[in-house]
């Protein structure tokens, strides 16, 4: 048994290197430790892949410039794999294993909302970038920021731009029955209804399966005006195209983003040209007037040969706005967290960054329309860099114009 | 006649699904019959058909209608090995180890090609995509009715060869009677290793029939995984026919769920349904339970 002893001995002694490289890491201190969880696998990993890249241009930016209080900044990765059990098993392993004294994260509103009561019971700052259920705000929790805009804010900004465009009185509302679909459905279902806008149909879905066609069978059986849908990228793409083979002609195809804002969607790696003439909520695009926005543009360019969604950008800010809360202590997760909710950074690329007394920031929400395969910023007005295409054309209409 | 249109077309479109389904739980069901194994490798055997038809598809420029065959030979050769390197060293008594075998196997493919392929998912994007066939009120896309069609001929010809071959015949005694089998001078081993590649190789094919109509992502296979074991049940523990109505059945009945109560709707329905033929008639639908 020889071969197996000398095995043994070659893992004990892989195992205790291992175990003295991790102290001399701790014993230098030179660096310091940021936790992000985002879902770099899993069906919403082309979110966590943005995220990832606008972390990688933030991360890159502030150690170029020698870090905090001269010690460099090291994000510590964890991958929630798109489900929240282990976004909540990442804040687990972050807090109690590594001490990070932050959190960035998760991606998705699911995983986001299941990860808030441990970060308070945890008591470590938790920065929202990008999850938009307005339930992750109503916990009371004292230690979650949000960036982003919120469901109800998507809501809003819908339903003005319909108002001041054409004005229609019906309203299908198409959601993933998630907490992201549910909370911007029940937002529109509310603020619509409020409105004054007839909700002719509301369908929740199961995410991820092959066939929506009878769901978007019964959307054309109330006949609506408008839809508006809540999904991720791939049941997006799906969505699209089966409202196609069911020839579902609605004069708007607005959308709660996501799925329907990613860079991906109006290119041959989403819906395609399928993907034309829908509408959909943003947070930020490239030709944004706040500063930077350009320059950000550029090095995710360089960075990935694709041109940045919002949500990279998030990530980006979330992790400028951390470092910013660190500059007076950052080893205190409470220091931290009172830094941050003292935040006040008059110009980002997000625009100013500031958190009310519930932790959400103040952000306008866009409304875009993709227009020849190009996002187009159409509403609010002072914004606006095209204007609005309505109605849609019927799929009839487009086969026969060439444009599928 | 309002309601005619829309119930037709929720009825073709679940056939179309359906047909998917029962090739998917087929795959299961011989394995299952053959050697009482619930292959929890089964989502990712149809994973990897997806993979190597994108792979043919992206690198190779071919037509996943033909990749798709070469996806259901991979498939083959690697159920041939997965059973001959792991699944014959387990006595067949130890059902739980089995179970941990596959589920084995099944992270094992699922990590192996987010390893070399990432974890971002990729869609097919051709022409025929957007091709409908309309008429009147019906109308049907082109690749589902491919697909569909593809997916008939495969599921007939694994039930010929089944029930007719001299092959069949003998995996069919192993189902009766794995000890009597040998004695009757059948290779015991050499029988069950090809049963457990067709197997693989059903999932491979309806992976790739699947893949221009649907998208993949390493873990795409865990939803058909619990689907499959559902049809086999239902369909009458290892009948192949059984699971090939079962498959049938499941796409109807979502389809029109989803029509008349919403797609939300559609799993429970399909879980009451597996509780109630559980309850009622344990045996699955078609009653004939085989072995």
């Amino acid at each position: 048994m020889r071969p197996r002893a000398s095995a043994v001995l070659i893992v004990v002694a892989v195992l205790s290197l291992a175990v003295l490289i991790g102290c001399q890491n701790k014993g230098a201190g030179n660096t310091i430790k940021i936790g992000v969880i985002t879902s770099l696998t899993g069906s919403q990993a082309a979110f966590g892949q943005a995220h990832k890249n606008g972390y990688a241009i933030a991360l890159e930016e502030i150690n170029a410039k020698g870090g905090v209080n001269g010690k460099k900044i090291e994000l510590d990765f964890y991958d929630d794999q798109s489900k929240p059990d282990q976004a909540v098993q990442g804040v687990n392993k972050l807090v109690d294993q590594d001490h990070v004294p932050i959190i960035i994260g998760s991606y998705s509103s699911e995983s986001t909302r299941a990860i808030v009561p441990v970060v308070t019971a945890k008591q470590v700052p938790l920065l929202i970038p990008t999850a938009v259920a307005d339930n992750i705000m109503q916990t009371g929790s004292q230690w979650i920021f949000r960036l982003c805009a919120g469901s109800g804010d998507y809501a809003k900004s819908t339903l003005d731009f319909l108002k001041n465009n054409g004005n229609p009185k019906t309203l299908a509302i198409v959601y993933e029955n998630t907490n992201f679909g549910q909370a911007n459905f029940n937002s529109m279902n509310a603020l619509a209804t409020a409105a004054g806008m007839n909700v002719v149909d509301t369908e929740a879905y199961q995410a991820s399966s092959p066939d929506y066609k009878s769901l978007l069978q019964r959307v054309k059986g109330k006949n609506p005006e408008a839809v508006y849908l809540a999904s991720y990228l791939l049941d997006a793409t799906t969505l699209m195209r089966q409202s196609e083979t069911v020839n579902l002609n609605p004069k708007y195809y607005t959308s709660a983003g996501t799925g329907f804002a990613i860079a991906e969607f109006p290119t041959d790696k989403g819906a395609g040209k399928y993907a034309n003439y829908t509408y959909s909520v943003s947070q930020w695009l490239p030709t944004a007037k706040w500063a930077g926005s350009k320059e950000f543009d550029d090095k995710f360019f360089q960075l990935t040969k694709t041109h940045p969604s919002f949500h990279a950008l998030q990530a980006y800010v979330a992790l400028i706005v951390a470092v910013e809360a660190m500059k007076k202590n950052m080893t205190s997760p409470a220091a931290i967290r009172d830094q941050i909710r003292a935040i006040d950074i008059p110009m980002t690329p997000f625009g100013p960054i500031k958190f009310d007394a519930k932790g959400q920031n103040a952000h306008p929400a866009l409304v875009t329309q993709i227009q020849n395969q190009q996002y187009k910023v159409v509403w609010p007005p002072d914004a606006a860099e095209a204007k609005p295409i309505y109605p849609t054309p019927t799929w009839a209409e487009r086969k026969k114009k060439g444009e599928l | 006649m309002d309601w005619l249109y829309p119930f037709l077309q929720a009825v073709l479109n679940g056939i179309l699904t359906g047909a998917l389904y029962a090739l998917i739980a087929m795959g299961m069901a011989l394995i299952f019959g053959v050697m009482r194994i619930v292959n929890f490798a089964h989502g990712a055997f149809l994973m990897l058909g997806m993979y190597a038809t994108w792979v043919i598809f992206e690198y190779g420029h071919v037509n996943p209608y033909f990749g798709f065959l070469a996806a259901g030979a991979l498939l083959f050769a690697i159920g041939m090995a997965v059973y001959a390197g792991l699944v014959r060293h387990v006595p067949v008594q130890a059902e739980f180890m089995i179970i941990l075998l596959t589920l084995g196997v099944s992270l094992i493919s699922v990590d192996t090609v987010l390893l070399v392929f990432g974890a971002d998912y990729h869609q097919l994007n051709f022409a025929l995509l957007g091709k409908n066939f309309r008429m009147g009120q019906i109308s049907l896309n082109a690749p589902w009715l491919i697909s569909f069609a593809i997916a008939l001929l495969a599921a007939f010809a694994l039930y010929f060869f089944v029930m007719r071959t001299m092959f069949g015949r003998a995996a069919r005694a192993i189902a009766q009677n794995p000890y009597s089998a040998p004695l009757m001078g059948i290779n015991i081993h050499r029988v069950q290793a090809v049963t457990f590649g067709i197997g693989a190789a059903a999932a491979g094919i309806a992976g790739g029939l699947l893949l221009p109509v649907f998208y993949l992502y390493p873990d795409v296979g865990h939803l058909f995984n619990l689907k499959s074991f559902l049809m086999v049940v239902m369909g009458g523990m290892g009948s192949i026919e059984g699971a090939a109505a079962a498959g049938l059945v499941l796409g109807v009945v979502e389809s029109l769920t989803s029509l008349y109560w919403g797609n939300e709707w559609a799993l429970v329905v399909d879980f009451v349904l597996f509780i109630l033929v559980l309850s009622f008639k344990p045996s699955g639908i078609f009653g004939s339970q085989r072995a």
